[in-house]
């Protein structure tokens, strides 16, 4: 009897201590939404209560009609997209060689990646800027690729060698002596087995972009050319005008797709986010 | 052209000194390797072609240009494209040792398979079998190309602008010219009473104690949520944990920025509620006060971070064998001590190594404070070095590089950066399988 009262306690105990946690993280998001339906435009005239001045799809409507919102998507599409399969491509095969041969200056090149990856890459804006300027990709998307694509490189590499390491070399030295080129025995006996590190990295390499905004605001210069991020937040919220509910309902477009996305793929991303840094 | 070579091995010498020679002459005149050869030595041909302009981008790289306050401003040396094509052809220069020493390793291999197997490959076999050595080099090409020319040469770049006068207002190229400081701009710095040196300290200090703290607080928030949803056979576990990761869901630059507005002193959503509450009769100076706006940042990371430690401590739990739970049970263990003794030292040895690379990347957590507080309260150096009272190091080279146009200070809080965070990256790396293995 008196145990099953301390067990009572002790659940009423964590479960408001869950509903209090659940409050606090739920708190900002409510007021995305609210905002976005909200009328009236900058965060003053919002009602503390969510939805209290009643709905409106107004600030939908002007970001379809007044701003290139449409345009910055499909330029944050398809900066993610060709970002993710680049460096899937460019690191998976890099993370082969060093995982699988023996060269010279392997030991020295793993290091300096090493090193690399704690630099926030915006360290290097200038020169990043004047070397983009001498090959013509000023305000151009490849040119944004190619400085996100380097820049995931160091630390890619790593994390999938590391996770290659894991597989037995049995497995590729069975294929070569079956007479099939190193490139072969990669593309159908490595790439299948380190599959959850891939789609990891394709996922992280993909959800980065639309939250940067340093390099964008750097290399692209024209409206047509933004990102999402970039265009939201020098259109909506700068020194001189607050837009929130116009900003808010710009971010909840971008943010359903990814809390759909997180929230069905959480399992999946709890195995191969423990796989992927445990095995280290 | 053939020249007989000794399968004893005595014309190393031979094959050595005329690889070096020239690169690829060892191939052409003794081994009968003319495509290869030929290949090497068209690289060679490239580099003395180019040398003249090499040379003269070099001694550019040492004057960093005149200045010619007579010529329009499109014609005066620009010091800075001088130093990033110096920078530039520093690191060609590199990839071509790089190959020379390839093309006398292969030279003298080809040679000793000649004096094992007593013939010379012909070209057929060679290029079948080139092209199954050439593999590893060719996969590896696209790698060490981007990291060079994007993030290498702009990181020894902007290593080199420490050692210059690239600031705004005297030295901004085009119009005038950049010279070489030696450590004036590190003298700057960290000595004497200053406005910058007294804002480096407080800014050092700040980023170090936000990314001890920002690490610590997500970390065990993470830990604590991952424990009590998987402890306490909740129904509504399931239902709990989607809500806990929405935070990781949201991109940052969003959330951060609804936030900032919500937490607005005068007209924010929080301090407004609070008034209408009675809670408080003037607003909460949550961004500007700067030591409330620090413990904000803390809090605010605590909202956006504990769901990745979250999910990470909970796979890394489930991984745990059910029979030790079990062993535990059996001799009589409650549930804290099982915590205690069992699931906390397990977990604290895997995730090592994320915490602290999650460190490292707390203290280069630009977003965070960025979009949070933008640096701000202003504090009393402020008006001269552009830090305000959250600022950290990434968010102050940032400032200074865009608004203030400090190039030169910049480059020297990047070499801080790197000095204090390199000692961690490096015991990371020795804590790899792979090093400790000795694979490498």
């Amino acid at each position: 009897m008196n145990s099953k009262v301390i067990k009572n306690i002790n659940l009423a105990f964590i479960l408001s201590f869950l509903m209090l946690t659940s409050l606090f993280v739920i708190y900002p998001l409510i007021y995305i939404v609210s905002g976005a339906f909200a009328p009236g435009n900058s965060i003053a005239t919002l009602s503390i209560i969510p939805f209290g001045d009643g709905i409106t799809l107004k600030h939908f409507e002007d970001l379809f009609s007044k701003t290139d919102y449409v345009q910055w998507f499909k330029n944050t599409l398809f900066i993610a997209v060709c970002t993710s399969l680049a460096t899937v491509i460019v690191s998976s095969l890099g993370a082969y060689v060093f995982s699988r041969f023996q060269f010279t200056l392997k030991k020295s090149m793993m290091m300096t990646m090493l090193i690399l990856q704690i630099f926030p890459s915006f360290v290097g804006m200038v020169a990043i800027y004047v070397i983009l300027l001498r090959i013509g990709g000023l305000d151009t998307l490849w040119g944004l690729i190619l400085v996100y694509l380097a820049g995931n490189i160091p630390y890619n590499t790593w994390m999938v060698k590391s996770y290659m390491d894991t597989i037995p070399k049995s497995l590729d030295e069975a294929a070569r002596i079956d007479g099939a080129s190193h490139f072969k025995t990669f593309r159908t006996i490595i790439l299948p087995v380190a599959r959850p590190i891939i789609i990891f990295l394709g996922i992280s390499s993909f959800t980065a972009p639309w939250m940067d905004y340093i390099f964008p605001k750097m290399v692209l210069r024209s409206s047509s050319k933004q990102t999402l991020a970039l265009g939201l937040y020098s259109s909506f919220l700068t020194e001189k005008k607050n837009e929130f509910t116009t900003f808010a309902a710009g971010a909840l477009l971008i943010a359903i797709p990814f809390i759909i996305f997180f929230v069905l793929m959480q399992k999946t991303m709890m195995t191969s986010m423990g796989g992927a840094a445990v095995k280290e | 052209m053939q020249i007989k070579v000794q399968t004893d091995g005595s014309s190393r010498k031979q094959v050595l000194i005329s690889s070096i020679l020239f690169m690829g002459l060892g191939h052409i005149l003794y081994l009968k390797e003319y495509v290869k050869g030929v290949f090497y030595a068209l690289i060679e041909v490239c580099m003395l072609l180019c040398s003249p302009m090499i040379m003269s981008k070099l001694i550019n790289l040492v004057t960093l240009g005149n200045s010619q306050p007579n010529l329009p401003v499109k014609q005066r040396d620009n010091s800075i494209f001088m130093l990033i094509d110096g920078v530039i052809i520093l690191a060609v220069i590199c990839v071509f040792i790089a190959i020379y020493i390839i093309s006398v390793r292969s030279a003298l291999k080809s040679y000793e398979e000649y004096c094992i197997f007593g013939w010379l490959k012909n070209e057929k076999n060679i290029i079948s079998d080139t092209a199954q050595k050439a593999f590893p080099i060719l996969a590896l090409a696209p790698t060490v190309g981007l990291v060079l020319f994007f993030v290498v040469v702009p990181l020894i770049f902007s290593a080199c602008v420490a050692f210059t006068n690239y600031a705004a207002p005297d030295h901004i190229p085009p119009n005038n010219t950049v010279d070489w400081v030696g450590f004036a701009n590190f003298k700057a710095m960290f000595v004497g009473g200053t406005a910058w040196s007294t804002g480096f300290v407080r800014v050092a200090i700040w980023t170090l104690v936000w990314g001890a703290l920002a690490t610590f607080t997500c970390y065990f928030g993470g830990m604590i949520m991952a424990v009590s949803l998987n402890q306490s056979k909740l129904k509504l576990a399931p239902v709990f944990r989607t809500i806990f990761i929405l935070p990781y869901a949201v991109p940052a630059v969003v959330s951060m920025l609804v936030w900032n507005n919500l937490l607005n002193g005068s007209f924010g959503v929080v301090n407004r509620t609070l008034i209408a509450l009675n809670i408080t009769s003037a607003g909460v100076p949550w961004l500007s006060n700067a030591w409330l706006a620090k413990f904000v940042c803390v809090l605010i990371n605590l909202w956006a971070g504990f769901p990745y430690f979250m999910l990470l401590i909970t796979g890394s739990m489930t991984a745990i064998s059910a029979d030790i739970y079990e062993a535990a049970k059996i001799d009589g263990a409650n549930q804290f001590q099982i915590f205690k003794k069992m699931i906390l030292p397990i977990v604290l040895y895997q995730t090592t190594p994320l915490i602290i690379m999650s460190f490292t990347h707390n203290i280069n957590n630009f977003g965070a404070i960025f979009f949070l507080t933008n640096g701000y309260p202003v504090v009393a150096d402020s008006t001269t070095t552009g830090a305000g009272g959250t600022d950290i190091l990434v968010t102050w080279i940032y400032k200074l590089t865009v608004n203030l146009l400090k190039y030169n200070y910049a480059a020297v809080l990047a070499i801080v950066i790197f000095v204090v965070l390199a000692p961690f990256a490096i015991y990371n790396f020795r804590n790899t399988k792979a090093y400790k293995d000795g694979e490498m």
